[in-house]
């Protein structure tokens, strides 16, 4: 706990501070969560009014909108590899994410423009879903390249912190303006499309594009180097580990499920069960991010995963009181602040420069993929045997996937890569 | 950053502020009604029928509509004070589900003979089903609620499915919480979903509902005392039963599109056979009697054969959610004047 009050009065001076202060968060790293925070703050106001606007003015039923969310995963996942070799191979991870930035702005004019069919509106999103994949990677990569090795799940850490502080100020600011205007979602997209140009304009004028660690090598990286990185004995490492921890990891949206069978509460509080864990995540993620760049980024990440025990066990509980649904709650958030930030970081300290934004975005790939395949084997034992029985499964599965990566982890931290 | 850049950035931010603020004022002053003032028209006149419906908007379908009564036939030019996307009524109470004068909620009202409000429920999602027993002892509401989940994308969406006493307003059951059995076997999912409830007339504890899991749509018969339900079999959605309670009244999946055919099946035998209805109807069918179908397509009301004979006929233009009266509509709108 004491990390916690610590940081909180190291936090400010820090944010705001135009040189950096010890603490040492480079400025390009605030200034891309900043970006984030404000894009977030965008997308969210229109996510949180999607279903309300179909239903108003389209008259739609909801169900077109499950179409809408499945486009959306697949393409994020599609461009996130392409980009990141891209913004690598041209030497251009601003470029590259500002082209990310920008599409999901454009979107947002196209949504007061022509948000007014179903098609439409699942195009728009798709297109805003396209333009998250190809920025993650190289908005990734800057906050590496920016950072210094020893300071980088601090660095990821505050961008992580920052980024979910504008996904949980997006509802809010949405539902503050249909408060004063009923009904006047053109009000929403419009000051959505703000934000998301402040985002644009912030990534533009104060990004630098070639920070410190930014390669100095003259020749490009090439593809096959690029898909070299699966089978370089460290990274190949890592990738295993996060494959194996992302399988075994139940998604929150499940976790939310398996909670709402189990609790006898009003309806009411159950959106409350986001908030709490984006609450935690958002108030850990720094402070265990410098744990992090103190105390080792393995222990910490794997830390991280052996907090969702205590997320299955109180699944496995046969009634649910408010003390052990808080205690969930935290866990759960307490897993995302001390893996979300700390598994770039781990990657970012060991690719070469050159192959930033292409590693990190393999790895993000990898563990999206691990977390479909995880979804689908959860919902099929959920099926066959019962939701006490999968948690069962999977606690066993977490427990193997753990003492496997423990090794691998702590081998991929040795030799330094060549390259 | 140079002071140039600094220059630039101030005067976006200036003229992002300046312009969000002005854009909100205008939308904020201008028209912004969470309820619409449009008026449903009678279509033709059938004596003897006494209707509960709630008026649409053809401009703005699903704004809250007020809620209308059709007494013998005739509708009644002024609307009662209440407004909402889905109305449903029986035996002294009634639920009425939209959006919060706010705009920002979704809220239920719990009405009774007079149409006055006695109790106000929060939604956690987008107004779907209702029905009441015909007791007037439980309430059933749907609500679709949109994944919002952190970090991991949505679950798509999802239903949610309360029984309420309406007595007090309470909720006494949600089905995602009760037991299921197919063939004699627990049956469970991480994908359950269930909808449209139906009371059986002689004993409000008995309901039936649709279950959603992978593709496939089940009807199941529950018990709200036990908390529990039992598949029946496959293939209904939205079941609606007869007055008598012999004949359930449900819409059908065209394929594995968003499209539904009326059909009717036989407690007894679980046999079924068409309704004279060609186009596909999203809604949960009301029965005028036991032998009259009332529906709407989302525009009009209209009413056909239970038996899949002659065809159907509009009953109210620009209306919704019709609810048979089982008192006369005189009686119903006028004790509240």
């Amino acid at each position: 706990m004491y990390q916690v009050e610590a940081s909180k009065a190291l936090l400010k001076p820090r944010l705001w501070a135009r040189t950096p202060s010890r603490l040492n968060v480079p400025r390009n790293v605030v200034m891309l969560g900043l970006v984030s925070m404000l894009t977030d703050v965008s997308s969210e106001m229109v996510a949180t009014v999607l279903p309300m606007y179909l239903v108003f003015t389209l008259g739609a039923n909801p169900l077109a909108l499950g179409a809408i969310d499945g486009a959306y995963r697949g393409a994020a996942a599609l461009v996130q590899v392409a980009s990141g070799f891209a913004s690598d191979r041209f030497r251009r991870p601003k470029e590259v994410a500002g082209l990310g930035y920008g599409i999901s702005a454009v979107g947002n004019v196209a949504l007061i423009a022509a948000g007014n069919t179903i098609g439409g509106i699942g195009a728009i999103v798709t297109f805003d879903r396209v333009g998250k994949g190809i920025r993650t990677a190289p908005r990734d990569a800057l906050i590496s390249l920016s950072s210094s090795r020893a300071g980088l799940a601090t660095a990821f850490g505050v961008h992580r912190a920052m980024d979910s502080a504008g996904a949980m100020l997006g509802p809010l600011v949405a539902f503050g303006i249909l408060l004063v205007a009923p009904a006047r979602f053109d009000a929403v997209f419009v000051v959505s499309t703000l934000f998301a140009i402040l985002g644009f304009a912030v990534l533009v004028l104060t990004v630098q594009g070639k920070p410190k660690r930014a390669p100095r090598d003259p020749n490009a990286p090439s593809l096959r180097s690029a898909a070299g990185l699966v089978r370089d004995p460290r990274f190949a490492l890592l990738l295993v580990a996060a494959a194996g921890l992302s399988i075994a990891s139940v998604s929150d949206a499940l976790i939310y499920v398996g909670l709402q069978r189990k609790i006898d509460f009003e309806p009411a509080v159950f959106p409350l069960l986001y908030v709490i864990t984006a609450v935690i995540f958002m108030a850990f993620a720094i402070p265990v991010g410098q744990l992090a760049d103190r105390v080792g980024r393995v222990p910490v990440l794997v830390s991280g995963y052996a907090l969702l025990f205590i997320v299955y066990g109180t699944l496995l509980m046969g009634s649910l009181g408010y003390f052990e649904l808080i205690l969930c709650l935290v866990a759960l958030g307490g897993f995302f602040a001390a893996t979300e930030g700390v598994m770039p970081a781990l990657a970012g300290a060991m690719l070469p420069e050159k192959l930033q934004a292409s590693g990190l975005g393999i790895l993000t790939t990898v563990v999206s993929i691990g977390s479909l395949l995880s979804s689908l084997a959860f919902g099929a034992l959920w099926f066959a045997v019962g939701l006490q029985s999968a948690v069962i499964v999977f606690a066993a599965a977490l427990a193997l996937a753990i003492v496997v990566a423990i090794p691998l982890l702590v081998r991929s931290q040795r030799a330094p890569l060549h390259g | 950053m140079d002071s140039r850049s600094t220059k630039i950035l101030v005067a976006i931010v200036v003229l992002c502020v300046v312009g969000a603020g002005a854009y909100i004022a205008v939308a904020a002053l201008g028209p912004n009604q969470t309820t619409t003032d449009a008026q449903p028209r009678a279509g033709a006149v059938l004596a003897h029928s006494d209707l509960m419906v709630r008026a649409v908007d053809p401009k703005a379908p699903t704004l809250n509509g007020r809620v209308y009564i059709l007494e013998n036939g005739h509708l009644r030019k002024e609307p009662g004070d209440l407004a909402c996307e889905r109305v449903y009524y029986a035996a002294g109470h009634g639920i009425c589900m939209g959006v919060a004068p706010s705009g920002v909620e979704y809220t239920a009202s719990i009405f009774n003979s007079k149409l006055r409000r006695e109790h106000t429920i929060v939604l956690t999602g987008l107004p779907s089903r209702t029905r009441v027993s015909p007791d007037g002892r439980y309430g059933a509401m749907t609500v679709f609620v949109t994944g919002d989940s952190y970090l991991s994308s949505p679950t798509a969406f999802s239903t949610r499915t309360t029984i309420l006493e309406m007595a007090t307003g309470k909720q006494v059951g949600q089905l995602e919480q009760f037991k299921v059995e197919k063939d004699g076997k627990p049956f469970d999912a991480v994908d359950f979903n269930f909808w449209g409830v139906t009371f059986d007339p002689h004993n409000s504890d008995r309901f039936y509902a649709t279950l959603g899991t992978g593709g496939d749509h089940y009807l199941v018969e529950g018990s709200v005392s036990k908390e529990s339900m039992v598949v029946l079999r496959e293939g209904v959605e939205c079941p609606s039963l007869s007055p008598d309670g012999k004949q359930i009244a449900y819409k059908s999946r065209i394929g594995n599109e968003a499209r539904w055919h009326l059909r009717v099946l036989d407690v007894a035998t679980l046999e079924d056979h068409a309704v004279a209805e060609e186009r596909s109807i999203d809604d949960q069918v009301e029965w005028l009697n036991d032998d009259t179908l009332v529906y709407s397509d989302g525009t009009n009301v209209y009413t056909a054969p239970a038996d899949g004979s002659g065809a159907p006929a509009v009953l109210v233009r620009d209306a919704t959610s019709p609810v048979r009266l089982e008192e006369s509509g005189q009686e119903l709108a006028h004790s509240g004047r």
